[in-house]
């Protein structure tokens, strides 16, 4: 049980930066996932808390021990892998059972902590088996196995539902997330998916260009987005983003049309989000203005309407039972509770509809 | 044209060519081996005489025992060598980096030379008088200062295995750099997350899947030490008297200076029926299903 | 220590042994570069420093030594078994990595095993047949003989390159109306030309360093550089100096070539066995 600090650390190769002089506090029992998009530093990021990176420069604690100089094996951290890194020419019993023996861990205690642990990811059936008999899921359990059979301070997950199909991934992610919920252990998850990370954490990092651009609960992260890219990154489909000016108290497009009443003073560039969902589909005329449809998507639990906005394009989340078809009109109403204002050059966020 | 005609048509000059220069070879040998075959006497191979060729070799011929023996001790001990210390080697140059990526590129430098060529150096190498080797030896044991290393039996025989382990040691090493590249990175990060430290990595997770290579390796090496004949020749012609004489030095003496084709192609069968042997092993790896 | 202190003691002591190793792989031939521009009273002495001269190189292309003739004669052989043996062996390794032969593992490990018999086995036969119908001391011979060697090499290795050839590209050119033998001449062999090199400079190589062919079935005329090494041999004992300079000739090529192609060397030794 520990807290993980991650003080100023920085991770230079040559003259690419991984990360650049990022500090980060995970509490105990946290579920904190980083999430961004490939090499962001998300995974560097994990990598330097188990030992398999040195940082160029700052200090990694593990509880109230500074870990910087220690090797992998002695950080007392369990991890998942994306590709799930199992021994190949193990059985699955001694694959889960290496941790313990590598550590020293009497005989007779191993069997029955491996089969406690095998019990939790429901492997009981397949301890004898060697790991190329298994399916990816069976596998996936198996690097889970492996890392629950102890008690480690940290738990460390890279992308490790990555390798699944979606079916799989949606069953697997609910396991985890009973299974962590169960052992209450410190947890660091890396993922590039955003509805794991919204499902899973208890609080997100979001990542880009080795930086943590926002640090929040699920729902910050959603509903409050910190700039641009949280906006642009979270959420699906991704935030509506409109370019254009405020005057008067009004947004108005590049393409000169005054779109809906925001709460700012007069600007020369601003870029407005919206979600899909805060997109409301009218009949013409009954909305703020009148687009063409420029396609139609029946997704079963939804409709998404893409339409044609000037040079732009904006999609809209409608009933589904809502039937439409190309090129025809709707009327479109911005829900004004749910805007988000962003400064284009500072990418920040400057305030709400 | 079909594909089902021309498929076989495209594999036809290749199946000759391999058949022409090989297999007839060796099923003529075969023949060759149950004649007189004495290249001095007119009507060559002159008469059939049955397994006489290979009763003489087994019953009347220390010399074919004794190359045996040589071929056999070399083999073992070459192959012992090169491939431990190739494994060591690949295990400190696998990680890449400037200067290791630098030597792995001068490991192909030994590789391309002749064998003969190498044999011809190491004899250089461990002249007394002024062989580099020599001296070198000579500074750390004082008494091997100036020995005629090749006249000298047993030395002769070290300094065969020396030059044969100094020109294998770079390809070994290699193809092991090659099977550790083809480690899951991931299974050896598992192992050091879960608490092993270096020499309990290398023996639970690297090394039982380098295993596969290892014995590519080891088949490979074994083959080429049985069948070495080119630096032998350069460095010690088989001697002092037959002290290094390797099986294929001793086929070669017997059919084409001593005329007695007959006779050594008798030889020639029992070296290869060994080398079958192993090549059944290495086809079983090259066709094995991942 | 700590972890990271002890790692990077190791570490210091891996830098030394990799530099100890470079160092035994590395001198000899060093040191036969320095003996070849040696004249010959320094070469029979441990002189690191000397007046370095190129008469060595000038002397082996003389009589009685004659290189020059054996380099020919190196070249012809090394390169028409190359150019006999890549194109016979494309056309095979096509077939064998894109269809469904009977037979073809048993074909495919007995090309293997050829490559394993002794060669002394092989030469045995050869003798005696050159021996009747005069090809012996003939560089025709040679070349027939070498491609013994080479044969199973190419076809193994060229066929590894095939097989690393995505098939869709052949298949849009056959569903665009190509014949097989159109998909060969205008897909296959320009998106392999860079493995055809590379199993020729290999083939070359090995053909290049040949020896106990070179020694059996030659004796003057159509002697390779191998075996010219021989010929450094006087009553007072080796000239060492000329030697190391005939040994230039016959490496120095061979490591140009070899570097060239280094990332594909391992593949060619082992057949297949280690991808």
């Amino acid at each position: 049980m520990a807290r993980v600090s991650l003080t100023n650390i920085t991770k230079r190769w040559g003259d690419f930066i991984g990360v650049d002089n990022q500090s980060l506090e995970i509490n105990d029992k946290e579920f904190l996932v980083l999430l961004g998009p490939s090499g962001c530093g998300k995974t560097t990021t994990m990598r330097m808390i188990a030992g398999l990176e040195e940082p160029t420069a700052g200090e990694i604690r593990i509880g109230d021990r500074v870990v910087n100089d220690d090797l992998p094996k002695d950080r007392d951290v369990a991890m998942v892998f994306q590709n799930y890194g199992l021994y190949p020419h193990m059985t699955i019993f001694d694959n889960i059972a290496y941790p313990l023996k590598v550590r020293g861990t009497p005989k007779a205690e191993v069997a029955p902590r491996v089969e406690k642990a095998a019990a939790q990811v429901e492997l009981t059936e397949f301890l004898h088996r060697k790991p190329k008999a298994l399916s990816g899921g069976q596998r996936q359990r198996v690097a889970l196995a492996r890392a629950i059979v102890r008690t480690p301070k940290v738990f460390l997950m890279d992308e490790p539902l990555s390798n699944l199909d979606a079916k799989l991934r949606v069953t697997m992610r609910a396991e985890l997330k009973h299974l962590s919920r169960q052992l209450q252990i410190t947890t660091v998850y890396v993922t590039h998916d955003q509805i794991e990370a919204m499902t899973l954490a208890d609080r997100v990092a979001v990542m880009k260009n080795g930086v943590i651009q926002q640090l929040g609960t699920p729902d910050e992260i959603y509903n409050d987005p910190a700039n641009l890219f949280v906006a642009g990154f979270i959420g699906s489909p991704a935030m509506n983003l409109i370019n254009g000016s405020v005057k008067d108290g009004m947004f108005v497009t590049t393409g000169g049309t005054s779109l809906v009443k925001v709460g700012i003073s007069d600007r020369d560039a601003v870029v407005l989000g919206v979600r899909a969902e805060d997109v409301e589909i009218h009949q013409p005329g009954e909305g703020d203005i009148d687009l063409k449809v420029y396609a139609y998507e029946n997704t079963g639990e939804s409709v998404m309407l893409t339409v044609q906005f000037g040079q732009q394009r904006v999609i809209a989340r409608g009933d589904r039972h809502l039937r439409m078809d190309m090129d025809d009109t709707v009327g479109l109403r911005l829900n004004p509770d749910h805007l988000y204002l962003f400064d284009p050059a500072s990418e920040n966020r400057i305030g709400n509809g | 044209m079909q594909d089902k005609r021309l498929k076989y048509l495209l594999v036809v000059p290749a199946v000759l060519v391999v058949f022409a220069t090989a297999i007839w070879p060796l099923i003529d040998s075969l023949r060759l081996s149950f004649t007189v075959g004495r290249l001095t006497r007119p009507n060559f191979p002159q008469a059939y005489i049955g397994l006489e060729n290979y009763n003489w070799a087994f019953f009347d011929e220390p010399a074919f025992w004794n190359s045996v023996t040589v071929t056999s001790i070399y083999t073992i001990v070459t192959v012992a060598l090169t491939t431990l210390i190739a494994l060591g080697l690949a295990m400190l140059l696998a990680p890449g980096g400037r200067l290791r990526s630098g030597v792995q590129t001068l490991l192909i430098l030994p590789f391309a030379m002749s064998p003969a060529l190498i044999g011809v150096s190491f004899r250089f190498m461990f002249n007394p008088e002024f062989g580099l080797f020599d001296a070198f030896f000579g500074l750390l044991f004082p008494p091997l200062a100036d020995i005629s290393w090749l006249s000298d039996p047993v030395l002769a025989f070290v300094v065969c295995v020396i030059a044969d382990v100094w020109g294998w040691i770079p390809f070994l090493t290699l193809v092991l750099i090659g099977g550790l590249a083809s480690i899951p990175r991931d299974t050896i990060e598992a192992a050091q997350v879960d608490g092993a430290g270096g020499w309990r990595v290398f023996k639970d997770v690297t090394l039982p899947q380098l295993m596969p290579v290892l014995a590519v390796v080891l088949i490979l090496k074994a083959i080429f030490s049985l069948k070495t004949f080119d630096q032998v020749y350069m460095l010690t012609n088989g001697g002092p008297g037959t002290a290094t004489q390797t099986l294929s030095h001793y086929i070669y003496f017997n059919g084409f200076k001593y005329g007695q084709i007959g006779y050594s192609a008798s030889v020639a069968w029992l070296m290869v029926i060994p080398m079958l042997v192993l090549t059944y092993f290495y086809a079983k790896f090259v066709f094995r299903k991942d | 220590m700590t972890g990271r202190q002890r790692k990077q003691f190791w570490n210091a002591i891996q830098i030394i042994l990799i530099l100890i190793a470079a160092g035994i792989m590395i001198i000899p031939i060093i040191w036969i570069f320095l003996a070849a521009f040696k004249s010959h009273v320094d070469v029979y002495q441990l002189k690191l420093f000397f007046s370095p001269t190129l008469e060595n190189f000038s002397t082996v292309f003389q009589s009685p030594y004659d290189l020059g003739h054996k380099l020919f004669n190196s070249t012809v052989v090394a390169g028409v078994t190359v150019l006999f043996a890549i194109p016979i062996a494309t056309l095979a390794a096509y077939s064998f990595s894109r269809f469904r032969l009977r037979g073809e593992t048993t074909l495919l490990v007995m090309i293997l095993a050829t490559q394993f018999v002794p060669a002394v086995v092989i030469v045995l036969p050869f003798f005696v047949m050159f021996r009747d119908i005069g090809l012996l001391d003939t560089r025709t011979g040679l070349i027939l003989v070498n491609l013994a060697i080479v044969m199973p090499f190419a076809i193994w290795m060229i066929k590894g390159f095939i097989d690393g050839i995505p098939i869709d590209t052949e298949e849009a050119a056959m569903v665009d109306g190509s014949t097989r033998l159109q998909v060969i001449w205008n897909i296959v062999l320009p998106m392999a030309a860079p493995g055809l090199f590379t199993a020729g400079i290999f083939c070359f190589i090995i053909a290049w360093n040949e020896f106990l062919f070179a020694l059996i079935l030659t004796n003057k005329n159509a002697v390779t550089l191998p075996i010219g090494l021989a010929l450094f041999k006087a009553e007072e004992g080796d000239l060492w100096n000329l030697l190391s300079a005939a040994g230039i000739i016959i490496m120095l090529p061979m490591f140009i070539l070899a570097l060239t192609i280094r990332r594909y060397f391992v593949q060619g030794m082992t057949m297949g066995a280690v991808r």
